[in-house]
């Protein structure tokens, strides 16, 4: 019937029925005995009370188990939540004769609308956390229990949804969720990547708007779309795809932990891109060698000061040690003016991915990089640590930050800290410069991890969040292919090993490519591993296929060879 | 009812950690407080509005105090934003 277009998170395929988590409101609204003024003033001040002593169980429970992070978040609460122009509203609006329940809603939306209206970023988030309190107020007063979900599969769609909702979700009942517009660094769609779930992010505003609770959808997240009431045909389709999938997923399971290589004996390190500590537990299961790009982004976004040594050491070790023997490969500070942080004081620029960003922040912020870089090497003590730099064009660049290493390490020895000996020290290369001028860089470097997002990016000299060129965007192209060849070279002639951990990395129409290419490692979001692994080994590892693809003129052409 | 005008010196302004420690000071004394900035006004007491002013660093506001402690109270808070909320 109708098919509405969005971006898939987790490629997957879903069928199953549409359910509104937020809709149940109405329902119980409905059915709410109002009282008295006085009687909801008092039920008011019950659902307070026991909300405000919720919030401060869960902040004992959150720094009981170490979770300094959530204990922060969970302390903003408190502070909001016992407001006193927020409890001076509510009441005036019961005094008013609104029910309790209503007015708690009304005032918190009223405020987070204020928040929403904010120039700072920082502050207009706090909108979702005034609205997070009013909620939970609410539903003490309406006594909503927890989600129920129907016997058949649930496809969960909102336009927002607690991440605590999405952790708590029934595997066997929710099979997709479709999240409006939600961007890819919210909490709730990083666990929802975790857990594998089948999610549609980036629908276009009122797209929304044509689901109806119950209706039967299909969600395909290889494509990103979602077929609304499918023909007997599409189910059929769709279903055998799910089986196929399942089948396949069984089979990826039993081999998921097996090293992988190729049919002519080249051995291939399968490792996960982590973008938050608890994203390695999912990595793990999935058959990850170790982590090839451990993102630190998350320890400084959404709080107003920078995080300590200490909470990075923890957030660090905390992955490192679920590695076990494999290496964690730890890229210090990768942020710039496109995602400003309030306490670093970047300017807003005009062109922030060719501005003040990554490396470029840290060598003119010394302080901020030596406390990140004390915190990796004592998280070294733990298991294998490498460190990488992100963004590098000049070999200058990597002597500098080796000197601040050194100063850190020597520090740390001094002060009798536990280091481990050898912390091998590489960069990503994601650059037109660093790919051109890999063998000079290779010199002061122990490996190359190639990003090919980035890379793409400033190759092609294509923004891929501007839909008038992102059809320009293609790690295929051969500008890109070429230097990804050169940078390869460049490191093994130097005999340092040389890794990919962009989005290619997970495609598996690249795999037999990169396998004929040499690569020793690639890095990826877990869900994608097993099948990488899986098409490794059904990869020759010929270099004949590379030499015959880094002729060609076109990414079309290319495509064409791998579709073969 | 008095009253005081100071800029704002710290690094981020009236951010939630210098919003939090202003509206805890606040509330040890039984004065009403009120915040001037950005031509709104808040209840100083009250840590979402004064979040909401969304006062940056080297805003300008005003601070007025009216109760029977009023003396102490802007005392405080005046060596509050003078040691720039502790920061560092």
């Amino acid at each position: 019937m109708d098919t509405l277009q969005g971006r898939g998170i987790v490629a997957g395929v879903a069928i199953g029925k549409i359910m509104f988590p937020v809709k149940a409101w109405d329902a119980y609204l409905a059915q709410y005995q109002q009282g008295t003024v006085a009687e909801e003033t008092q039920k008011y001040h019950a659902a307070h009370r026991q909300a405000v002593q919720g919030i401060a169980d869960a902040v004992v429970k959150a720094k009981a188990t170490g979770s300094t992070e959530t204990a922060t978040i969970l302390e903003a609460h408190q502070s909001i939540i016992t407001d006193p122009v927020l409890e001076e509203s509510i009441l005036g609006r019961i005094n008013s004769r609104a029910s309790a329940p209503l007015a708690v809603r009304a005032a918190c939306e009223e405020i987070a609308v204020m928040f929403l209206g904010l120039k700072d970023p920082y502050l207009r988030e706090r909108a979702a956390d005034i609205r997070d309190i009013g909620s939970k107020m609410a539903s003490l007063l309406l006594a909503v229990p927890a989600l129920e979900f129907p016997d058949e599969a649930t496809i969960l769609c909102a336009a927002e949804i607690a991440p605590s909702v999405v952790a708590n979700l029934p595997e066997d009942k929710v099979v997709g969720l479709i999240l409006g517009q939600g961007s890819e660094t919210t909490h709730a769609i990083i666990m929802a990547k975790a857990r594998g779930l089948v999610t549609i992010v980036g629908l276009v505003e009122g797209q929304l708007d044509k689901l109806t609770e119950g209706t039967a959808v299909i969600l395909d997240g290889i494509k990103g779309e979602i077929i609304v009431e499918p023909t007997p045909a599409e189910v059929a389709h769709y279903q055998a795809l799910v089986h196929e999938r399942q089948v396949l997923a069984a089979e990826n399971a039993k081999t998921a932990s097996w090293p992988a290589k190729t049919t002519n004996g080249k051995r291939i390190i399968v490792a996960a891109n982590i973008g938050n500590p608890l994203e390695i537990e999912a990595a793990v299961r999935h058959g990850c060698e170790g982590v090839g790009l451990l993102r630190t982004e998350f320890i400084f976004m959404g709080r107003d000061s920078l995080p300590s040594e200490q909470e990075q050491y923890e957030a660090y070790a905390y992955v490192v040690k679920r590695c076990q023997e494999h290496l964690c490969v730890i890229r210090t500070l990768d942020i710039g003016g496109d995602k400003p942080l309030p306490y670093l004081d970047i300017p807003k620029e005009e062109n922030p991915y060719l501005g003040l960003r990554a490396i470029r922040i840290s060598l003119q912020r010394p302080d901020l990089f030596l406390t990140q870089v004390r915190a990796i090497l004592r998280a070294s003590a733990h298991g294998n640590v490498a460190l990488m730099l992100p963004m590098i064009i000049n070999q200058s660049e990597i002597l500098a930050a080796k000197g601040l290493i050194n100063r850190a390490k020597s520090e740390l020895l001094d002060e009798g800290v536990a280091v481990s000996t050898y912390v091998p020290v590489g960069i990503m290369v994601e650059t037109p410069a660093a790919a051109v001028m890999a063998p000079t860089l290779a010199e002061e470097c122990d490996f190359f991890s190639i990003g090919t997002n980035d890379l793409t990016q400033y190759t092609l000299a294509v923004d891929r969040g501007n839909q008038a060129v992102s059809y320009l965007y293609d790690h295929f192209n051969p500008a890109v292919l070429r230097f990804i060849e050169m940078t390869i070279k460049a490191a093994h002639a130097r005999g340092i090993w040389v890794g990919l951990c962009g989005e290619m990395a997970g495609d598996l129409q690249a795999t037999k490519l990169l396998a004929s290419m040499g690569l020793d490692e690639l890095s990826m979001s877990a869900t994608a591993i097993p099948m990488v692994k899986e098409a490794i080994r059904n990869s020759d590892g010929d270099e004949g296929l590379a030499r015959r693809i880094l002729r060609m003129a076109t990414a079309e052409e290319v495509r064409a060879i791998l579709a073969k | 009812m008095i009253e005081a005008r100071v800029v704002l010196t710290n690094k981020l302004g009236l951010h939630a950690r210098a919003a939090a420690l202003l509206t805890t000071t606040a509330a040890k004394f039984v004065s009403t407080v009120h915040i001037q900035g950005n031509n709104r006004t808040a209840n100083a007491k009250s840590i979402l509005m004064v979040m909401a002013l969304g006062l940056t660093a080297q805003s300008e506001l005003r601070i007025a105090v009216d109760g029977p402690d009023e003396d102490e109270c802007l005392q405080a808070i005046t060596d509050l934003i003078a040691h720039k909320f502790y920061e560092e």
